[in-house]
């Protein structure tokens, strides 16, 4: 052979690895087009890909959905594709080919709205008329910073008070705790600690969600007019403050080796199924996690507890949301909002929503004969309406707050740092990031 | 033989035949694959975040260039000493202990008793076990009320420890996993330990040196440039520590939960980093952060080859 012979090939081998590392940038419609579809497109059909969280019966759920969607649009076929690695939504932004729609979570969007990752919906939502106002204020507001709306808010998640009817009855009880107060003293009473501190049983266990307790002693985590970040609140001290007391009582060695030895979340063995906690704070899903793996649980639902000295912010409440966004530099967002739009319209809300078990963020949609039977929701959908439900404040650096702060938490409940050093490591990190 | 061949062909280098220049060009040709994916995948990336390390970047807007400003915030903050601080403990303490364990290993299966092949296989089983998988595991065996380690240690009349949830036990419980996947070191050094020449061993007996005295002379000198080599990888690996912990401390997709588990006892470098990039989108700050874990990687390494003419022996030196 030749030496020409041999620069030929070098070449086409050159050649055949760099178009093949470059095909990553090839527009990905096409290689959609090649794929066989059972219904045909009608001429001029666009595609979207549409990435979702949700897997298992939840995506099957959105799936109903989005085949009634296909069926209905010729003009605007959609494929749903379960992508529960939201990084990749990151990668594909960032590398210019994103998804035509795809789901969040709340706290995240004004941190990837702000950044430019998400369209900005206002133009859409002002020339299609979608009324805002029909939405729970406070799962908007995870959408939305400085009157831009950077999503749609699909679903909705509040805690309430679990509480256990057998146990409570056993300790003499005939109906769950109203006061924080009246919480204290439930706690204590519903315990059961054995010789030498171990713990058989917890009324509620005290590392409890600060956020929701922090809004019932009316504690914010920003202040609006000094643009200050407020960790070091009254209200959020007063919460942990409640914890760290209930924290205390037992002292981290036994609470760890007992909250170690609890089963998995999702299985009968989870401690409230399985009575190892009286009562327990989670979320609307619950109930319907209990119909599945604890159906002969008497349990209750009521609202967390309130401070008594603060009557007025009863009902209180911590939201967060899932939402579906416009990512950045896609090619049809026309099409897109088109999509969303219809999905987040109060029916298709309802049968997705009630199929999860979760909460719809519209009011119009709460009173979906679907949700009837929806375990438990009657209470979660009382709840809703109050106007104590807050969220966390949408800004650039939500993640880093909240992480900062449940690090400081942690280390607050545990007695490594102080409440006030450990609030103010927060103020002091954080504060910087406003600006 | 290596250093043989090396030096051969540096001699020929400029007295090329048409015919070896033919071979060399054939030869870049068929390992043009790999030069490329290097260029592409391992030299511009490495270049590149350099230059994202002087920047503020969250990956959709063009970075903007802030000089050493992410440098400068690194070492003002917690996370960063923390974490290190667990990294240094990890490298440090359950590196050697994890090499001390292995070579016992590969000494125990260097025995010629009946059935060592099956023991071999055993022993490295837990090597081939993916992360993930033999982390979920332990977080069984290592439960404190029905673990295995525990009821282990009941039977002794020892502490029970809650070993995942505990802030002074998370680590030794990482300890103990890596542990069990000493398997992999104990199947080098035990290729090592049988290229031991035995009449080595049989003239120390001759001269009436007891085992102990055969294992400081002979099997350790012997081994010092394989442990020097799985000393420097099991650095480089437990600098680099991250799916034990992102599993056992329960890392959240969402981003709400703090990654690092209690008292942020597990918040390793690569942990740390991991947050800041894909969490907090701080893509410069990360990419300074791993510029910092490249430098301590890169002089501890300097500074171990740079000792290893003390403890290692290269045969026929």
């Amino acid at each position: 052979m030749s030496k020409k012979k041999h620069w030929i090939w070098s070449l086409i081998l050159l050649f055949s690895i760099a178009t093949g590392c470059s095909g990553g940038n090839a527009p990905q419609s096409g290689s959609d087009g090649d794929k066989p579809s059972d219904t045909p497109p009608a001429q001029d059909a666009v595609t979207l890909d549409f990435w979702y969280g949700w897997t298992g019966p939840e995506a099957e759920a959105l799936e109903r959905l989005i085949a009634k969607w296909n069926s209905a649009n010729p003009d605007i076929q959609v494929k749903g594709l379960s992508q529960s690695d939201y990084q990749k939504q990151l990668t594909a932004i960032t590398g210019g080919n994103p998804p035509d729609i795809a789901s969040q979570f709340g706290q995240n969007v004004v941190p990837w709205g702000l950044r430019g990752a998400m369209m900005p919906l206002d133009d859409y939502i002002t020339k299609d008329g979608l009324d805002l106002k029909d939405f729970v204020p406070a799962a908007l507001s995870t959408s939305q910073h400085e009157g831009k709306t950077y999503a749609i808010p699909t679903a909705m998640h509040v805690s309430m008070l679990f509480y256990n009817k057998d146990i409570l009855q056993e300790a003499g009880y005939d109906g769950p705790p109203e006061t924080i107060s009246e919480l204290k003293e439930y706690i204590k009473k519903l315990s059961i600690v054995e010789d030498g501190g171990r713990l058989q049983r917890l009324g509620l266990w005290p590392g409890m969600d600060a956020y929701t307790f922090s809004y019932a002693f009316n504690g914010s985590f920003y202040d609006e007019a000094t643009q200050q970040v407020t960790p070091d609140h009254p209200g959020i001290q007063s919460a942990i403050k409640l914890s760290k007391e209930i924290w205390d009582q037992y002292s981290s060695d036994n609470l760890d080796r007992f909250s170690s030895g609890l089963g998995q979340y999702m299985s009968a063995q989870n401690p409230f199924f399985s009575g190892k906690y009286a009562m327990t704070i989670d979320g609307e899903w619950l109930p319907t996690f209990i119909k599945q793996y604890a159906p002969d649980l008497n349990y209750g639902i009521a609202p967390i507890p309130y401070d008594e000295n603060n009557p007025e912010f009863k009902n209180s409440g911590n939201v967060t949301t899932s939402v579906f966004y416009i990512p950045k530099g896609v090619k049809n967002p026309e099409a897109s909002w088109k999509f969303i739009k219809w999905m987040t319209e109060p029916e298709q809300m309802a049968e997705f929503t009630a199929a999860l078990g979760n909460l719809p963020t519209r009011n119009s949609a709460f009173s979906n004969p679907l949700y009837e039977d929806v375990p438990g929701f009657k209470e979660f959908l009382d709840y809703s309406g109050s106007e104590n439900l807050k969220s966390f404040p949408a800004s650039s650096y939500a993640n880093e707050y909240m992480t900062e702060f449940s690090a400081q938490y942690d280390a607050i409940l545990r007695g490594t740092v102080s409440m006030e050093e450990g609030l103010d490591k927060v103020k002091a990190k954080i504060q910087p990031l406003v600006k | 033989m290596k250093v043989t061949t090396a030096a051969n062909q540096r001699k020929r280098v400029s007295g090329w035949s048409r015919k070896e220049r033919h071979y060399v060009f054939l030869g870049l040709a068929f390992a043009s694959p790999w030069i490329i994916g290097f260029l592409a995948f391992t030299v511009y990336p490495f270049f590149g975040s350099l230059y994202l390390s002087l920047t503020e970047y969250d990956l959709f807007s063009p970075p903007k260039w802030v000089g050493l400003q992410n440098y400068k915030l690194i070492f003002a903050d917690d996370r960063f000493y923390k974490s290190l601080g667990n990294t240094f403990f990890m490298a440090f303490i359950s590196v050697p202990i994890t090499l001390a364990v292995s070579l016992l290993i590969a000494m125990m299966l260097n025995f010629k008793v009946k059935g060592i092949n099956y023991y071999r296989t055993i022993f490295y089983l837990p090597s081939v076990i993916p992360i993930v998988a033999s982390a979920l595991l332990w977080t069984w065996m290592l439960n404190p009320d029905f673990g295995l380690v525990n009821m282990a240690l009941r039977t002794l009349g020892l502490t029970d420890p809650a070993w995942l949830l505990d802030p002074r036990y998370t680590k030794p419980s990482l300890i103990l996993m890596s542990l069990w996947g000493s398997g992999a070191g104990a199947l080098i050094f035990l290729a090592a330990l049988q290229g031991v020449p035995r009449q080595y061993y049989e003239a120390a007996q001759v001269d009436g040196a007891n085992w102990w005295y055969r294992f400081w002379k002979i099997t350790v000198p012997a081994l010092s440039p394989i442990i020097l080599f799985q000393l420097i990888m099991g650095l480089i690996g437990a600098f680099q520590i991250f799916t034990e912990s992102y599993i056992l401390a329960g890392g959240k997709v969402d981003g709400s939960g703090s990654l690092g588990g209690p008292e942020q006892s597990l918040l390793f470098y690569a942990v740390n980093l991991y947050q800041e990039a894909f969490v907090f989108l701080k893509m410069g700050y990360a990419s300074a952060l791993a510029w910092i874990l490249f430098i301590i990687v890169l002089l501890i390494t300097f500074i171990l080859l740079k000792t290893s003419g003390r403890w290692v022996y290269y045969g026929g030196d």
